[in-house]
């Protein structure tokens, strides 16, 4: 006989509220459904209402997370609406906040797997490592959370001595090679909680059009930092994993390799941060009438800002927000069929979900 | 490129690809939304999301279908006269979530489909966050303006 078996939307197996509904035949999830929405915002009608430096503000807020990339699309989106074009110190500048927010990113939800193999020891271990990447966040933006680093035209802070910053990499580097990734990726209790559970196929990462580290992670070698480059990517040097799996333990294994490829893109970045202005210090632009289209790689995969805009309008016309937590999320259905009931918040959380987002 | 040329050539488009502020527009002319999804998928081009944009008085919506071909990111607007336009959810399993809150958020029927109960907001009224019901006033400003964006 099949019962279901709801976890959320508040439970000790969820760090954010969201409902999988799970149809089970003894242990095993035969199917799920899944319910989100629970602290829907309202974010996008609530950005028509604001003009171009509140939204900007307002858009920070939409992930607690990747709160600088929501920014860095907006911008991006926003500047080819007025035709504005940050100067080279300003995208170089972008790219570090942008590899720092990955790294940081990236940690969290490894602290927070760990936590769900029943591994605490290392779950406090990568949030020790977290704060050291918010040390240096905060150094640059004298924020933790929302750092308020973009804006139309370049960022608003500059990074005054970047290779001061290069010994605080090397260090994480550092630690993340020596402590993090290889308990991760050989110890035995990582490996039987992950091997091999939660597959999502490569034909179904594909229709499903997932992104980010759960599409590598199936094979779909796309990263847009490499497929359509923005800020100063294009002259950066790095690697982008793939692995062919499917299961959680592929997913830990991009996400480890990405946390390599950071350190090595954000090296490149302080090292070679051309000098001069970080915007283009001009306060009087127009948009144009029309749209723009801004995409970049976060975090967790491909956000996508559709900006509309008249001229002469104080606010936006309509800010269309896709967060990659919207694309991946119902690939959780497909990963958890077959599954033990055991197993399913750990499946859940490798796809590092972010309600924030998908709750814009 | 070649592939933005293939798709034109598979639907028998003349007017070119234009390209504007980070998409690659094209017109469908008279094409159906889903004849026009069938080349996408075939094509090997990933659905993004959709974009709707309300129109004023009895114009309708704007949808903009956003599709990446290889990191080129591709958008196909369609416009509805009325609230109902096809769903390519059977096609393309990727446009659930997307259809589902359009249908919410400013009541279009995606027609074709069974919808799961509601994505984003308890209850049964549809359209009560992005649809633009008032009259005049701020929200019928909104309106004019993304009317005059969507253009």
């Amino acid at each position: 006989m099949s019962y279901k078996i709801p976890m959320g939307p508040y439970h000790p197996g969820l760090e954010e509220p969201y409902k999988l509904d799970m149809i089970c035949e003894g242990e095993t999830v035969q199917d799920a459904e899944l319910h989100i929405g629970f602290n829907f915002r309202g974010i996008e009608h609530l950005a028509e209402t604001r003009n171009y430096i509140q939204v900007i503000a307002l858009m920070e807020r939409v992930c607690g997370i990747c709160s600088n990339i929501h920014t860095l699309t907006l911008c991006q989106a926003m500047e080819q609406l007025t035709s504005l074009e940050p100067p080279p110190r300003a995208k170089y500048i972008r790219v570090v906040m942008a590899e720092l927010e990955r790294l940081h990113s990236h940690v969290l939800w490894a602290g927070i797997a760990a936590k769900l193999m029943g591994f605490k020891t290392m779950f406090m271990t990568c949030f020790a490592l977290r704060e050291k990447v918010m040390d240096v966040l905060q150094t640059i933006s004298g924020n933790r959370v929302n750092y308020a680093m973009n804006c139309v035209g370049g960022v608003n802070r500059d990074i005054e001595d970047p290779a001061a910053l290069i010994p605080l990499i090397d260090e994480l580097e550092r630690e993340m090679v020596r402590t993090v990734i290889p308990i991760f990726t050989t110890s035995s209790t990582a490996r039987s909680r992950c091997a091999g559970i939660g597959v999502l196929t490569h034909e179904k990462a594909i229709s499903c059009a997932v992104v980010g580290p759960t599409a590598r992670a199936s094979g779909v070698a796309q990263d847009l930092r490499r497929a359509a480059p923005y800020a100063a990517y294009a002259e950066m040097e790095f690697e982008v994993p793939v692995e062919q799996a499917g299961d959680v333990r592929a997913r830990l294994f991009v996400r480890a390799l990405e946390i390599i490829e950071s350190c090595r893109i954000l090296r490149q970045a302080l090292t070679k941060m051309p000098v001069g202005e970080i915007s283009t210090g001009t306060d009087k632009f127009t948009f144009a009438t029309g749209t723009a289209t801004s995409r970049v790689e976060a975090p967790r995969g491909e956000v996508m800002y559709s900006v509309s805009w008249k001229e002469g309008s104080r606010n936006p016309a309509r800010v269309h927000v896709r967060t990659p937590t919207y694309a991946n999320m119902p690939a959780v259905r497909w990963m958890v069929r077959g599954a033990r009931l055991a197993d399913t918040p750990l499946i859940q959380a490798s796809i590092d979900p972010c309600y924030s987002c998908t709750d814009r | 490129m070649i592939a933005l040329e293939s798709i034109q050539l598979k639907l028998g488009i003349a007017e070119p690809w234009v390209e504007s502020r980070g998409t690659h527009w094209l017109s469908p002319g008279s094409l159906g939304l889903r004849d026009v999804a069938k080349v996408m998928i075939e094509s090997h081009a990933r659905f993004i999301t959709i974009t709707c944009y309300q129109l004023p008085g009895v114009d309708g919506f704007r949808l903009e279908y956003h599709w990446d071909l290889d990191g080129c990111l591709v958008g196909i607007p369609f416009g509805i006269a009325g609230s109902s336009i096809d769903s390519i959810f059977d096609l393309s399993e990727a446009a659930d979530w997307i259809e589902r809150e359009i249908h919410e958020e400013y009541s279009i029927d995606f027609t074709g489909r069974a919808y799961e109960p509601l994505l984003l907001r308890e209850g049964d009224k549809l359209g009560v966050n992005l649809r633009e019901t008032a009259t005049p006033g701020a929200s019928a400003a909104g309106a004019a303006a993304q009317k005059e964006v969507a253009k």
